[in-house]
């Protein structure tokens, strides 16, 4: 019995690491732009369907595909926040607006190209690996550590480097920030750039280790939202550790509850966090 | 803490004026009685029998207490009548009570309630009546103020309390705000008034309050207080004249 | 104002006389399904654009509206009316107890939006789940139609031409109900609620209460319009409650406009017309929801008639 507990363990603990790195893109984006960017899911979708295009239409190798969705991914959203987010900065509601109308876009443009019939692409590092007595793919290891690494560069480069610091200091406090000469526009871009490449990158992975259909952004981002919430958005490393929470808890609760309920925990979770913690949450900017 | 020994009573229509540097606790003073804030510890009690401590802000406006903001809370969109009418809630609901639903389904019983005309007369008393129409973002900086007041006087409260009415104000303005209160008073209405503006608190209130860091150091008929040692080296020793302050 | 209510008069006869002269079945069909969405859109507005809460809850009303209709009529033999009363009053119920939840904790206005869409979501996977009751992903469909006895004779709504009446006349009915509320002192609470809830606390408007009023009464009568638009379209699918649902009422409030009770149904009319005018899948129809929303967010803030209406006033002035 402790065993499959442990399995359950482990494997929420990665999935975990993919919801963590959607949660970082969702506390980044919030930080210092001052939105929830629903539309991660889609960028996220969007990035596994990159790599699934390219390796399996086009035959590019696996290794290539993921920094080349990566990018893509990045591309369209930086057309996203100079042509649509750059007009609901700080603005709640109508960043939520807009971004669930992109959802629909981005959702049903995917629908029509490639129907909704799954797809998946040969797992490119085969062979699995005893952890703990525990036998776990390679892949997911290999996903895990990646996405683990991105998260701790990206905490590395915000304490550390120019730009980082920047942004840093913009999300602690914005005014100050911006008569200190940081520019603001150029960072709010940026950084809303770089968590849609955080998406897509997570998706390129996904797409490696699961079958991806054209649904599989909305309860991501869903859980996303929670684990940053969770763990305090502001906090780098607290999305990461969020996401894992989640997804540790999701995957030992399976073992309890049937599995169509997965998605309900986090949505209890959610509920219960904004309702008891309203104030407490979103601590890094207000 | 903001306040954190401050123990007064207040006589019915009488007009207390409190004052204090910044800092010093007055807003959240105000704040506390009307419900905006709740306290830690400590009691509030309106007439003699009604604590108030708990209550959120509409029950303490139903109980007869109306607060003014000291930066104008308007409701873009309306007009300064409109803003009156939706002042006028408690009005309808103490006329009608439960009857008012009736009014969804016949407009007769809402033509005949005294809401609307009570409203044209709180324009009249707050000088307002030119810009009847106009939208609250039209209006100047003295008119929002004086909307706050009336939105206050459209409660129908036995006790008003106006934070800063004056400031920002210019000198016919202020004048003007002087004869609305004094005619307040003169109709019973009890006023709890704080502002920086020194010379207009003395000249209208009946007794003034200081307060300091939160704590209050005097309470008294006006000129007793501000000659008051305590209180001239609260302000003095802030870098604040004893005068109209910025 | 008279002018304006002298236009809402005359489009209402419009609507009245049109199936003397438009017999074509298939339009009459599109009117129907265009008049339902307006009670949708309208009732989502009284939430949204009167009172200022955006709730993500509409399509799970609307959903849980037709099928407890059919669980009433299914399993307790009653009439179509009694049920949809019934579904109705269910879904005040659960209103109440969510709006409770979320106003008594005073949650601002975004988070309410995302624990609102979180019961949507949790409604929907008990609809899917619930296989005894509600079929799961396989829907329900319906062969019942409602009967209505009056005057000793009973009239069946089988025909385009009697549900064309009855989703106008039910149309009417909800512009009637939410147009009384808005021009009462109950309208000047939400509004007040929605331009500085703090004020209006201050100025004796429970504000708790009359948040709870608008989340209630939108609600229950998006369950109506789910009863209706079920037994119109003769089945029932957990889609009903999904978010594409919610996004298509979104994005007909915010392309009809916010303001005015009835402005939400020429966003409904628009955007359910538009499919037949040119022919649209399923998939390109929810991409144009999306783009119509973000269109309207960013360039037409004011939606259509409140955008002609600025323009009007511009033009007089």
């Amino acid at each position: 019995m402790p065993q499959i507990v442990l399995g359950q363990l482990l494997n929420g603990a990665i999935v975990g690491t993919l919801y963590g790195i959607l949660a970082l893109g969702v506390t980044l984006t919030f930080s210092i732009t001052g939105i929830v960017n629903f539309a991660l899911g889609a960028f996220m979708m969007t990035g596994a369907y990159g790599t699934w295009y390219l390796t399996s239409v086009h035959g590019v190798p696996y290794g290539l595909a993921v920094p080349l969705a990566t990018l893509g991914t990045a591309v369209i959203g930086l057309v996203a926040d100079r042509a649509l987010f750059r007009f609901t900065r700080n603005d709640l509601i109508n960043g939520l607006l807009v971004s669930i109308g992109l959802i629909g876009v981005f959702d049903n443009v995917t629908l029509m190209i490639w129907t909704s019939t799954p797809h998946t692409i040969d797992v490119p590092v085969g062979g699995s690996v005893a952890v703990f007595g525990v036998y776990l793919p390679r892949m997911k290891l290999i996903v895990c550590a990646v996405l683990a690494a991105v998260v701790g560069a990206t905490y590395f480069a915000l304490r550390h480097t120019w730009a980082g610091r920047a942004a840093h200091s913009y999300a602690q406090a914005p005014e100050a920030a911006e008569l200190m000469g940081v520019r603001t526009e150029f960072l709010q871009s940026s950084v809303f750039v770089y968590s849609t490449a955080l998406a897509g990158l997570g998706g390129a992975l996904y797409a490696s280790l699961y079958s991806i259909d054209p649904t599989i952004g909305g309860p991501f981002v869903l859980k996303a939202i929670e684990g940053a919430i969770l763990a305090g958005i502001g906090s780098v490393l607290g999305a990461l550790i969020g996401g894992i929470i989640l997804g540790v808890t999701e995957s030992v609760g399976a073992l309890f509850l049937p599995l169509s309920f997965g998605n309900a925990y986090g949505l209890v979770f959610l509920v219960l966090i904004l309702l008891f913690r309203p104030n407490g949450l979103f601590a890094g900017r207000r | 803490m903001a306040v954190s020994d401050v123990t007064f009573a207040v006589e019915a229509g009488e007009i207390v004026g409190i004052f204090g540097p910044n800092g010093s606790g007055k807003t959240t003073l105000l704040s506390l009685i009307s419900g905006a804030l709740k306290p830690t510890s400590g009691s509030i009690v309106f007439k003699t029998r009604t604590s108030l401590v708990g209550l959120p802000p509409h029950r303490i406006a139903a109980l007869g207490i109306a607060k003014t903001f000291q930066n104008p809370q308007l409701f873009e969109e309306l007009t300064t009548f409109e803003h009156l009418s939706v002042a006028g809630h408690l009005m309808v609901k103490r006329e009608l009570g439960w009857r008012r639903i009736h009014t969804l389904l016949s407009s007769r019983l809402s033509r005949a309630d005294r809401m609307p005309r009570r409203a044209e007369q709180v324009l009249e008393l707050c000088r307002l009546r030119g810009v009847r129409d106009a939208l609250a973002a039209d209006l100047s900086y003295g008119q929002e103020k004086m909307l706050g007041v009336a939105m206050a006087l459209m409660c129908e409260p036995d006790v008003l309390l106006l934070d800063e009415p004056a400031s920002g104000l210019g000198n016919v303005e202020v004048v003007e705000l002087e004869r609305v209160l004094r005619d307040l008073r003169g109709e019973g209405t009890t006023l709890c008034i704080i502002d920086h503006q020194v010379k207009f608190l003395a000249k209208l209130a009946d007794r003034a309050i200081s307060l300091y860091h939160g704590t209050k150091i005097a309470d008294g008929p006006p000129g007793e207080v501000l000659s008051d040692p305590r209180v001239v080296k609260a302000y003095l020793g802030e870098g604040h004249a004893a005068g109209p302050a910025a | 104002m008279s002018r304006n209510v002298l236009a809402q008069c005359a489009l209402a006869l419009a609507a009245v006389a049109l199936p003397v002269f438009v017999k074509n079945d298939v339009v009459l069909t599109i009117l129907v399904f265009s008049f339902l969405a307006s009670i949708l859109a309208v009732s989502f507005n009284l939430i949204f654009g009167i009172t200022g809460q955006l709730s993500m809850f509409h399509a799970a009303a609307f959903g849980i509206g037709a099928y407890a209709t059919y669980i009433a009529m299914h399993d307790l033999a009653v009439s179509f009316w009694t049920a949809s009363a019934l579904a109705a009053a269910f879904v005040v119920m659960v209103s109440l107890v969510i709006g409770a939840i979320c106003f008594r904790f005073r949650l601002k206005a975004f988070y309410f939006a995302v624990v609102t869409l979180a019961f949507a979501e949790m409604a929907r996977l008990v609809v899917v789940n619930w296989y005894s009751v509600t079929n799961g992903t396989l829907g329900i469909n319906l062969s019942q139609r409602p009967v209505l006895a009056v005057l000793g004779r009973s009239i069946t709504f089988e025909s385009t031409l009697s549900w064309y009446y009855l989703a106008l006349l039910a149309l009417f009915a909800t512009i009637l109900v939410c147009g009384r509320c808005v021009d009462s002192w109950m309208g000047r609470c939400f509004a007040a609620i929605r331009l500085n809830d703090e004020l209006g606390d201050a100025l004796g408007i429970n504000i708790f209460r009359y948040k709870l009023l608008a989340f209630g009464i939108g609600n229950m009568l998006a369950a109506f319009a789910g009863a209706l638009y079920a037994y119109f379209l003769g089945s029932i699918q957990p889609a009903y409650l999904s978010v594409g649902q919610s996004l298509a009422i979104i994005a007909m409030v915010l392309l009809g406009g916010q303001r005015r009770v009835a402005a939400p149904v020429v966003g409904a009319i628009f955007l359910t017309l538009l499919p037949h005018i040119i022919d649209l899948s399923a998939e390109m129809r929810a991409v144009v929801h999306g783009a119509i929303l973000i269109f309207a967010i960013l360039l037409l803030p004011k939606g259509i008639v409140g955008t002609v209406e600025t323009w009007v006033r511009r033009r007089a002035a």
